[in-house]
């Protein structure tokens, strides 16, 4: 694959000639193969569609869906709902109240742990895809700060795809995510969200 | 099938709609046609038309139906009353749905990553809007459009087509008429990379030569179906990507 082009792949498409563990590839005898829609950019296979699936230590943005006898179930943007128990924390929470919080576990049967709840309040709260996170974050957060300055909004973005935004320019700012997801898969995209949030687009 | 008299369907080399033995019909396919679906695409295919949608992975319903290693997947094939005059008889939930929405889900479970979401269902949705023949084989290749749509984890995008026997010659993707007066229709659903066959049934009679030489011409014509399935799902990245590499080199800067 050139250093410069970025490719658009297709489930089935051979995206490497060798036998990788990637997220995204699926590998047999013949090299590795792309499981999802994704872009192949730099020798590196980066999916552009996929669920999020919780992991220990990722930080998340949830909705409590239920209350039950030990706690409660967070609705966490995934084909999975996260559990967390009372016995984490102090604060009692309503079904609708958007928490950040971390995943402490994923138990044997795929059920994510929940702890350090904190309640969001008086924000909005955006569901994107949970692969686009990096590119909304940036490297070493470059992006996400950018959009914080110029938009002076609160912007926490869960690993899970679900960002709060809250103040300040917080139309500005989701423009800016929307923009990023739609384009995730493109070359020069800081300049252009820059451009965006200067009113210069 | 076959009445006292054969009707003759090729008339000067070409069959009754014009084309040629292996032709197929004209195809479109369009991806993420509905915006609620989580994955979606409609195709096309000669007067065929199928809608296929897509929910999950999600909570699976009836729970006890649930997997604790792997996600099911719920495949349903249905007729709108609407999709041909004799369709009205033949539409909604009927012993042939309820066929063809098995081994939709035998091929679908050979192909979705079902390791990567135990404890989860997919529910795969076809409806055929509009039906002439082939409708099982377009609804299969619609679901594998939409599946890719939804971000679904596949190790293919498959697709298929059926071939069969008119008036003794075999010929490729069989409308209604050839199909309920021909010989015999045989649809296959392929992947085209690995080269396995997910879906094999067969109406009528066919030698084992015919049978040989009908799966070689299937894989052929899977060659194109797939091209238009991926062009589907590639078209919106592409644009924007284009749109993206012309602003830059317009002076955007990088």
């Amino acid at each position: 694959m050139e250093n410069e082009k970025r490719m658009i792949v297709v489930p089935g498409e051979k995206v490497f000639n060798d036998q990788r563990r990637v997220e995204g590839g699926y590998a047999d005898a013949k090299g590795t193969f792309a499981t999802t829609m994704a872009m192949v950019h730099d020798d590196r296979l980066v999916p552009l569609k996929g669920y999020y699936l919780p992991k220990p230590g990722d930080f998340v943005v949830g909705i409590v869906k239920e209350e039950t006898f030990n706690g409660y179930e967070i609705e966490m943007n995934s084909p999975y709902d996260g559990r967390l128990s009372t016995r984490e924390t102090r604060e009692r929470f309503q079904v609708g109240d958007v928490i950040s919080a971390k995943v402490a576990d994923v138990n044997e049967i795929h059920e994510p742990i929940i702890a350090d709840p904190r309640k969001l309040g008086g924000g909005e709260v955006l569901d994107v895809e949970s692969v686009k996170v990096p590119r909304i974050i940036g490297r070493n957060a470059s992006m996400v700060e950018t959009i914080k300055q110029h938009t002076k909004s609160e912007l926490f973005v869960g690993k899970n795809g679900r960002v709060y935004v809250k103040g300040g320019n917080s139309a500005l700012a989701i423009r800016a995510i929307l923009k990023i997801c739609k384009e995730a898969h493109t070359g020069g995209l800081t300049d252009r969200v820059v451009a965006l949030l200067e009113g210069r687009e | 099938m076959a009445a006292s008299e054969e009707k003759q369907m090729i008339v000067n080399g070409k069959r009754l709609d014009g084309r040629g033995f292996n032709d197929l019909r004209p195809i479109t396919i369009k991806a993420g046609v509905l915006k609620k679906a989580n994955g979606s695409a409609l195709v096309e295919w000669g007067r065929n038309k199928v809608l296929a949608g897509i929910f999950g992975p999600r909570e699976v319903v009836p729970r006890h139906m649930t997997n604790p290693k792997r996600a099911i997947i719920q495949a349903r094939y249905i007729m709108a009353p609407f999709s041909g005059q004799e369709e009205h008889g033949r539409s909604g939930p009927n012993r042939r749905s309820m066929e063809i929405s098995k081994v939709s889900k035998h091929v679908f479970e050979n192909v979705v990553l079902t390791s990567m979401f135990p404890k989860t269902m997919i529910n795969i949705d076809m409806e055929v809007l509009q039906s002439d023949g082939g409708t099982r084989v377009a609804a299969i290749t619609a679901a594998s459009v939409a599946l890719a749509d939804a971000g679904i984890p596949m190790k293919d995008l498959v697709c298929g087509v059926s071939v069969g026997r008119i008036n003794g010659q075999l010929v490729v993707d069989l409308d209604k008429t050839e199909d309920n007066y021909g010989e015999s229709d045989m649809p296959l659903i392929l992947s085209p990379r690995t080269g396995e066959v997910l879906l094999h049934q067969i109406d009528g009679k066919l030698t084992k030569e015919e049978i040989s030489q009908a799966m070689d011409l299937s894989f052929e014509a899977s060659k194109k179906i797939r091209e238009l399935q991926v062009a589907a799902l590639k078209e919106r990245y592409e644009s924007v990507l284009a749109e993206a590499e012309n602003g830059n080199d317009n002076g955007g800067g990088n």
